[in-house]
């Protein structure tokens, strides 16, 4: 077999991570859900976690404060997507923007696969 | 192509919480490149790497083209306690005598996806990502690889140029 290869690719995207929680979550339609929060906030969304009753996303090129700003627009047009619920007590945090670690700091591997845990630990 | 295993994983796949959307576009991809292929979607397993290797293995006897591993490719619970637990390329890793693998990492050091492509016998295996337009992009440029009879290393380079055209990333570096 010929030499196998194991490269390392750094995405500059700016993202931000938005989490609802207070859902009843069943049978989620992960694309439909994107689709709807991408038209209302203009920019990409990714569902990166979900469980039953909270649902967490990655919000790429865009502000935190005009998510938070739109919170009721946003939970209201969640309720659009197959297989979610809203309730009384659904609420919505959006993060920060994403820190950059300098590469060159990050220790190599076995102590962990994932360069964040690695450059956590090195604190 | 004559068979190809797909193999869901995610508790939230397994347990409905999530429809997976995943596995019938990859099915649907297959079938429209080579109609006459037989395709299995297998029961979702959950998020556990013995799990997820015993079923590679269980499945790999049956001299299949192609396994398709779907889900589970980022850092996840590595990162951040409230996301899922990623394990299909460690399985993967654990499983494959010789593989190539491809990983994008944010800026923020986190492990965005893996993308792992190897050999085990006449059965090729492949890891996509979860989220759907990550999974049918990666799908797509290993059907496209393939067509193209690009070795294994060749079909990871394009699965993960792929995923990383789905991120609004501007500029991207190896």
């Amino acid at each position: 077999m010929e030499n196998m290869e194991h490269e390392y690719i750094i995405a500059h995207a700016d993202k931000s991570v938005l989490k609802i929680s207070g859902l009843k979550v069943k049978g989620l339609n992960t694309k439909q859900l994107e689709e709807i929060l991408s038209e209302k906030l203009h920019t990409f969304v990714r569902v990166i976690g979900v469980t039953g009753d909270n649902i967490e996303m990655d919000v790429y090129d865009i502000d935190p404060e005009q998510v938070r700003k739109n919170e009721a627009g946003l939970i209201e047009s969640l309720a659009l997507a197959e297989g979610i619920t809203t309730t009384d007590i659904t609420k919505m945090l959006c993060s920060d923007k994403i820190v950059e670690v300098d590469y060159d700091s990050i220790p190599d591997e076995p102590i962990s696969a994932c360069a964040r845990e690695r450059w956590m630990k090195r604190q | 192509m004559k068979t190809v295993y797909i193999l869901p994983t995610g508790d939230e796949i397994k347990n409905g919480t999530v429809l997976d959307l995943d596995a019938p576009e990859i099915v649907r991809m297959t079938v429209k490149e080579y109609p006459e292929c037989e395709v299995i979607r297998m029961c979702p397993l959950l998020d556990i790497e013995d799990t997820i290797f015993n079923k590679i293995s269980e499945i790999a006897q049956r001299e299949p083209d192609l396994i398709v591993l779907i889900g589970g490719s980022g850092g996840g619970h590595r990162f951040s306690k409230t996301l899922g637990k990623d394990f299909t390329h460690s399985a993967l890793e654990r499983y494959l005598d010789e593989y190539s693998s491809h990983e994008i990492y944010g800026k923020n050091g986190h492990m965005w996806s893996k993308l792992v492509c190897g050999k085990k016998g006449p059965t090729t295996i492949i890891n996509v990502p979860g989220p759907f337009v990550e999974a049918s992009a990666a799908f797509g440029a290993y059907l496209n690889a393939l067509s193209q009879n690009k070795d294994v290393n060749g079909i990871s380079l394009a699965m993960a140029e792929a995923v990383l055209a789905q991120y609004p990333t501007g500029a991207a570096s190896l």
